[in-house]
């Protein structure tokens, strides 16, 4: 029970006192996210390094508790971390951080951040890809 | 309080032992307030029973064989069948079809007569407090034909706005489809009124009756809709089975649903006669065991009366609106007690749905937080998500009780 309050005690500290929280400057990638089921939604704002680590992170959002400190979490989580990495977190990350007894039944909530942020991930190389193609086009020519 | 309501609170207290589920705990030392019948229902022991008796001594298949088994089996399914028939006064077993659930009754209508009669441009009205099962079906419908869908708006304390009723029924559409009773505001819709209007400009009506089967007395008579779509599960019977009630002389134009053993009357290489209603549209071996817990499930609700059980949720109904008015923060959506069903949907001011509901779950007590299907209609009132309590035969002024306690605890927590 002591464990269970601290988990719930750490969530709702996240909860009220978000870390990280509001649009980023100069962001490479803006990722929404949002589970249509229950109404949560986050933004995840993320800045690189050059060498592809994450420089600056940060949220913004509306929902459950449990859905907005995962997001708060996760910021501090995977801050410095490269990106390649944060790709490979999964929901185990979260469960762990949030406490298991607290989130199982809620792991749609739970995953919304990270699984924005790992969309996020897709995306950039996505674009890297496209602009590399690009490139690869106009060299083409 | 008065002695009715006390007799009746005794009475409650004897029918709750009928139902194995509501004695358990949902941890040790935390009891079960059961408070999500909407959703589905708890079962009696009568149903539960019924079924496993079924499959001890005579399950067998249906409509085909000659020996004991298939002719006992035979004899309970149709034996459910009739116990529906007599529940919603239905003139004939022919125009009560089984289904999976109210869900698959719908797109019954969509797939068979709506295919058939729905021609480009043609309208089709439902409503803004519809279920998505009663909306999705007509919106894909619609998009196969090129029809269009209108929906009635609903109105700030929850009723269907009547005079945008008659001004979509001025432009003649070929189907109005209206919930009976709504799972999230609770409304009651006068659907013999809006029957009736719609009849006078030539439409049919299809009524989502799965909220109001299971809690008040429906006769299809008076009802005077042309569907009635419904499911077992809520009304103490067994999941994997529905009813669509439909006007025999409707049903009987509409071509078959689905293909296969059972929906013919002879089948050719290349083609094949439909059997008669209601075999038409039950392909397949249907849900026997199914259809023998529901014919226990009616009797069941029969033993205590439909009067008896809208009163006795009324009379719940009440005062958990009364209570939940003096929770601050807590805003109930939906009209008045008396002209709604056994369903509260409220919001707690600065705290998410879902959290109200795991709190509360931490007290035992089962509330559904989210959209409850019905994303429209929370959009209307800007809304992601709601948490609703719902209402049934055994809920209790305790029950009631306990969901406030537990409100104020959610009040604690995000104080």
């Amino acid at each position: 029970m002591n464990d269970k309050q601290a988990f719930i005690d750490f969530i709702l500290d996240h909860y009220q006192n978000p870390r990280n929280r509001g649009a980023l400057a100069e962001p490479d990638i803006v990722m929404k996210g949002g589970n249509p089921g229950c109404g949560d939604i986050v933004t995840m704002y993320l800045r690189l390094d050059g060498d592809e680590r994450i420089a600056g992170v940060s949220f913004e959002g509306e929902g459950c508790t449990i859905s907005q400190a995962a997001a708060s979490i996760m910021t501090g989580k995977v801050l410095g971390k490269p990106l390649a990495e944060v790709s490979q977190l999964g929901a185990e990350t979260v469960v762990d951080e949030m406490g298991r007894e607290l989130v199982a039944n809620r792991l749609r909530c739970a995953t919304l951040a990270l699984n924005t942020l790992k969309a996020a991930g897709k995306k950039y190389r996505a674009g890297q890809a496209a602009r590399s193609a690009a490139e690869a086009q106009i060299e083409d020519f | 309080m008065d002695s009715a309501r006390v007799d009746s609170m005794e009475a409650v207290a004897a029918r709750r032992s009928d139902f194995p589920a509501l004695a358990r705990e949902v941890r040790p030392g935390v009891p079960l307030i059961y408070l999500d019948s909407t959703a589905t229902s708890q079962k009696p022991l009568a149903v539960i029973e019924a079924m496993d008796r079924y499959y001890r001594q005579s399950n067998a298949n249906v409509h085909r064989g000659i020996h004991t088994l298939a002719e006992e089996a035979t004899a309970l399914y149709e034996g459910g069948r009739e116990k529906v028939r007599a529940l919603i006064k239905a003139q004939s077993v022919r125009e009560v079809i089984f289904t999976r659930n109210a869900t698959e009754s719908i797109n019954l209508v969509a797939y068979t007569w709506g295919r058939a009669n729905i021609k480009p441009r043609d309208l089709i009205v439902y409503t803004e407090m519809e279920h998505h099962s009663n909306l999705v079906p007509w919106q894909m419908l619609a998009a196969e034909k090129g029809a269009e869908v209108r929906a009635v708006p609903v109105t700030e304390d929850g009723e269907l706005d009547r005079a945008a009723l008659m001004a979509l029924l001025a432009r003649r559409p070929k189907l109005v489809c209206v919930t009976h009773m709504s799972n999230v505001l609770g409304t009651i819709n006068p659907i013999t009124e809006i029957a009736a209007e719609a009849h006078t400009v030539g439409a049919l009506v299809l009524v989502d009756a799965a909220q109001s089967v299971p809690h008040l007395p429906v006769d299809v008579q008076t009802l005077g809709a042309d569907f009635l779509a419904f499911s077992g599960h809520k009304m103490c019977g067994p999941t994997g089975i529905g009813v669509l009630w439909g006007r025999q002389s409707v049903l009987e134009g509409m071509p078959p649903f689905l293909g296969g053993g059972d929906m013919i009357r002879r089948v050719h290489l290349y083609d094949f006669k439909p059997n008669d209603l209601p075999y038409k549209f039950e392909a397949g071996t249907p849900p026997i065991a199914e259809a023998v817990g529901l014919g226990a499930a009616v009797d069941y609700l029969n033993s205590i009366g439909m009067d008896a059980i809208q009163a006795h949720e009324q009379t719940i109904t009440a005062y958990a609106l009364e209570r939940l008015e003096e929770v601050p923060g807590v805003r109930v959506y939906g009209p008045a007690a008396e002209r709604r069903g056994g369903v509260a949907a409220f919001s707690v001011a600065g705290v998410h749905p879902h959290d109200v509901a795991q709190i509360l779950d931490r007290f035992g007590v089962a509330v559904r937080a989210g959209h409850h299907c019905a994303m429209p209609l929370h959009d209307r009132y800007n809304l992601p998500a709601t948490t609703r309590a719902s209402f049934y035969l055994y809920s209790t002024l305790a029950d009631v009780d306990r969901l406030i306690d537990g409100l104020y605890q959610v009040k604690k927590v995000f104080g």
